[in-house]
């Protein structure tokens, strides 16, 4: 009984404190999650918009795409369905990550509503070297992407970066960034594409686009 | 009585400038060096950082100096902790709610302000041996002190990386037709490094020819 006494009283104002900031953290967490929330979805609308000039609506796919992770693990991915105003399909975008040089990358891709060119890829999140790495951001990097084919890219040191074609020129002593975000496109987008292409929801915009 | 009434001004005031100067977390106490090498390579992160703090400071100092009676000696590092992590945790999803891009720019250095030393310290220091009046005093000068040396670190490395502060381009760049050539080291860790090295010279040279 004295035990239990001395632990109360060596310990209440943890106790106490632990639940008045637990109450704290919890009260502002429900006030700012929404914003917060609101926050991400506008970040990637503005990001797929300006990749897919046309889309007005993103809708989120029903069907679950599931894609294989290079650990042998089955992850799930949310693809979003572009929409123009008329609500037709002009495009598809879901996010993409893999092991960057310094950290994670994390992207949006866009693709075209068939599914057969990528329309651009936006950096949602790295943390690759200032004035090397980082310049996966930039235009000279992410325009060779637009319009390439939707599948496997191949990255080369020496070529011109204004051709659109499967090779993707790399960034100057950017090598190991370049190669990852050109791993993290083409495995998201083949996989993905195959994935779609399966569930027969390629083939139904093949079939509204004509 | 009078006495008294003359000291506290003087006490509040000493306390304050202690913060920027005499006792500058960053440059005499090179205390929270982790946030100043690593949001530095722009005055915007520099200065969001500092506000940040400045909050946590403010607000742990408060808690601290109210409960300083009732803290037991061995759980008072528990307790300091504790207070420190529910601020940052709500700094945090303050600046996610309504800075959104600057949250992703300082990544994870916001939430490692739990392991600040400066707040820890003026909570050790101060707040749980002071008044609450005087522990906000303190709070802010050291807070006001931290983001002012940040913020003076920032500027040099963004001006000489970019040839810009505050993102208001001020050196005519190089590729633009202009003279200056960005250097993209100051962007990077080892700008900081030199620039904080410097700096930290600098202020031993000043504070060594006063004494």
């Amino acid at each position: 009984m004295s035990k239990i006494k001395q632990f109360v009283q060596q310990s209440w104002l943890l106790i106490v404190a632990s639940f008045f900031f637990g109450l704290l953290i919890a009260v502002t967490d429900a006030g700012l999650s929404p914003r917060i929330e609101q926050n991400k979805v506008n970040k990637r609308n503005r990001l797929v918009g300006a990749l897919l000039p046309e889309a007005r609506n993103f809708v989120a796919l029903d069907t679950e795409i599931q894609i294989e992770s290079a650990g042998g693990k089955t992850e799930k991915v949310e693809v979003f369905k572009a929409q123009s105003e008329s609500g037709q399909c002009v495009g598809w975008s879901f996010n993409a990550s893999g092991s960057g040089f310094a950290d994670k990358i994390e992207l949006v891709v866009a693709v075209d509503a068939k599914f057969e060119k990528i329309a651009g890829f936006a950096v949602l999140s790295s943390n690759e070297t200032p004035g090397f790495g980082d310049q996966i951001k930039g235009d000279y990097y992410r325009s060779q992407y637009k319009g390439a084919p939707a599948g496997e890219l191949k990255l080369v040191s020496i070529g011109d970066p204004k051709q659109i074609d499967s090779k993707i020129v790399a960034i100057t002593g950017a090598t190991v960034s370049s190669e990852a975000v050109v791993e993290i496109v083409s495995y998201f987008v083949t996989q993905i594409k195959e994935q779609m292409q399966k569930k027969g929801i390629i083939g139904n915009v093949q079939q509204q686009a004509s | 009585m009078s006495n008294s009434r003359q000291a506290k001004p003087a006490l509040y005031s000493q306390t304050l400038l202690a913060g920027l100067w005499r006792e500058n977390p960053t440059l005499r106490l090179l205390l929270g060096m982790c946030p100043t090498l690593a949001v530095t390579a722009a005055v915007k992160p520099a200065l969001t950082m500092g506000c940040c703090v400045i909050f946590v400071l403010v607000c742990s100092n408060i808690i601290v100096s109210l409960m300083r009676d009732l803290l037991k000696p061995h759980v008072r590092i528990l307790m300091f902790t504790l207070t420190i992590a529910t601020f940052v945790t709500i700094a945090d999803l303050i600046l996610k709610a309504f800075q959104p891009e600057m949250s992703e720019t300082l990544g994870p250095y916001v939430p490692l302000i739990i392991v600040n030393c400066i707040i820890i310290c003026r909570a050790e220091a101060c707040a749980s041996k002071n008044g609450l009046v005087i522990s906000i005093i303190d709070a802010v000068g050291m807070g006001v002190g931290f983001t002012l040396t940040l913020c003076v670190l920032a500027s040099i490395r963004e001006l000489l990386a970019t040839g810009a502060v505050f993102e208001i381009q001020v050196l005519p760049l190089a590729r633009d037709g202009g003279w200056f050539v960005q250097w993209a080291a100051m962007g990077m860790p080892v700008g900081a490094f030199i620039t904080l090295g410097l700096m930290l010279g600098l202020v031993n040279i000043v504070t060594g020819k006063k004494t």
